[in-house]
């Protein structure tokens, strides 16, 4: 029973570590974006928010973490650059890049016969930072880690979106008022 | 089996923080491993790797029964009730998830301390967590050493008495904890240079892995064969992403600001909010609302009306729960 709480405890500090660098790193977003937003871009900046928390929560040697924190710092520069050639330039090398990976997605039904080679290019498109390791062992563990902290991430998610919906509303009422 | 063909050959060139530590990891199966004879079933070392797998099972198995008392106990009844789509959520698998996620903090506080890397990685409130982290590891080490003593004694008495193949390696067994080699007596009709033992070493390794792994995606222990178990564990992180993506998609949908008031909601607990105003059917009311108005592109109207329903206590309550839960 006591290592039943001890697991908990730990599962429950990443979350409270998380939650609280989302808070700082909203702030640090919004105060560098212009407004106004439409929807996309507020979801975008959200994500981009939760997923360098979730990264900076991570804070160690994991490969995915820092993958994701440096993706996060360009895109933050795309966010606040205004010029237009310069955004035009980033795009098509992110595209270049999703086109690689959605190919590999699009054969998605493999069979068990096509085999390891595939799945492991497939997972490695999806753990942040999996294309740049060679050695499967490490791959496995990096996804292991992935797992544990993305679940962690959604939990949290999940449950401020859920109070946020009738805080949110309550306020919105009282001014109203 | 299927490992061998694409990943056999592979020399895996890894970075140098990968290298280090990849280097501890293996340590600690290492320490595990002692010659013993072979058996029927797959090879020598699975059966030993096993155990810090079977560890958790046991430990899953064990807690189980006593986990729903335990939670009731503790009060955690919030995971489970906040959450709208409570058949996302995967609460018996959370003890697993636990022990990886200590694991991994585990593995990195050891690395941290071993490298020596310090001001970077560790933030501040991290210093308090790091007590008791460190006691931690030093409980998994008395584990794992104890199993360690118990199979080299148990295994070396068999091994002296059975006739194996050619090499043979068992002198240095007695001192296999110290080296930081991996000693294996190899199987009648193996290669046994140090190039395919390695490799072996290796394979053992990942299938280790690829089992905790398993135990990690909820319903992946069933299924036999790598492919399809890689298929679960994709599928499983491709779920994860989309959750998180849909989960901002409605936090910007509710908010018209970036940073929504989270600060808020988690400062708003320390007000007038200690009432136990328990609303049992409100309560419920506040279950199904996220439900329904995400399905609705159109909702200003709706929570106006939800809104006349809804009493200021178990509105304020959430804030409670979400305390009582983080």
């Amino acid at each position: 029973m006591f290592y039943d709480e001890a697991m908990m405890n730990t599962y429950n500090m990443v979350k409270q570590r998380f939650i609280k660098k989302w808070i700082n790193t909203l702030h640090m977003l919004d105060s560098s974006i212009e407004h106004p937003l439409n929807v996309t871009e507020r979801k975008n900046a959200i994500r981009l928010s939760s997923d360098l928390a979730i990264a900076a929560t991570r804070s160690g040697s994991t490969v995915w973490s820092r993958t994701l924190i440096s993706r996060s710092g360009n895109k933050t520069t795309n966010l606040t650059t205004n010029k237009p050639m310069a955004r035009r330039i980033l795009k098509k090398a992110r595209n270049r890049m999703k086109n690689r990976c959605s190919t590999l997605r699009r054969n998605g039904n493999f069979t068990a016969k096509v085999g390891v080679r595939k799945r492991t290019e497939l997972l490695k498109s999806l753990v942040p930072g999996g294309e740049l390791i060679d050695d499967k062992d490490y791959l496995i563990r990096e996804t292991l880690d992935y797992i544990v902290y993305l679940r962690a991430q959604v939990d949290v998610m999940r449950t401020v979106a859920a109070v946020d919906l009738v805080t949110g509303n309550l306020t919105n009422d009282r001014t109203n008022k | 089996m299927d490992l061998t063909q694409g990943f056999g050959a592979r020399s895996g060139v890894v970075g140098p923080v990968t290298g280090l530590e990849s280097l501890n990891f293996s340590d600690e199966f290492r320490h595990l491993v002692t010659t013993m004879p072979p058996e029927n079933t797959g090879g020598s070392f699975t059966a030993l790797l096993e155990m810090p797998v079977t560890q958790a099972m046991e430990l899953l198995h064990f807690t189980d029964s006593s986990s729903s008392q335990a939670r009731t106990v503790t009060g955690d009844i919030a995971p489970t009730t906040l959450h709208p789509f409570g058949a996302l959520t995967f609460p018996s698998n959370s003890l697993l998830l636990d022990r990886a996620a200590r694991f991994s903090v585990i593995a990195t506080e050891q690395n941290c301390n071993i490298s020596g890397e310090t001001a970077n990685s560790l933030p501040s409130n991290s210093g308090a967590n790091l007590d008791r982290v460190k006691a931690e590891p030093a409980e998994t080490d008395s584990m794992v050493e104890n199993q360690n003593q118990n199979y080299s004694s148990g295994k070396r008495k068999d091994r002296e008495k059975k006739v194996k193949s050619s090499t043979k390696k068992t002198k240095s067994s007695a001192e296999s904890d110290k080296l930081p080699y991996v000693h294996v007596r190899a199987r009648r009709g193996q290669a046994t240079d140090n190039h395919s033992l390695a490799e072996r070493a290796r394979r053992e390794k990942i299938n280790a892995r690829m089992k905790l792994l398993q135990e990690l995606v909820p319903g992946c222990d069933k299924i036999q064969g790598t492919a399809l178990v890689l298929d679960e564990i994709i599928n499983h992180v491709q779920s994860l992403q989309r959750q998180v993506e849909m989960l901002s998609m409605r936090l910007a949908a509710v908010n018209p600001r970036v940073d929504f008031n989270l600060d808020s909601i988690l400062a708003s607990e320390n007000g007038s909010l200690m009432d136990g105003s328990f609303n049992g059917e409100s309560y419920h009311q506040l279950q199904q609302w996220p439900f329904e108005s995400y399905h609705q592109p159109e909702w200003g109207r709706e929570e106006d009306q939800h809104q006349a329903n809804f009493s200021m206590g178990s509105a304020t309550l959430h804030p409670n729960q979400v305390k009582m839960e983080l």
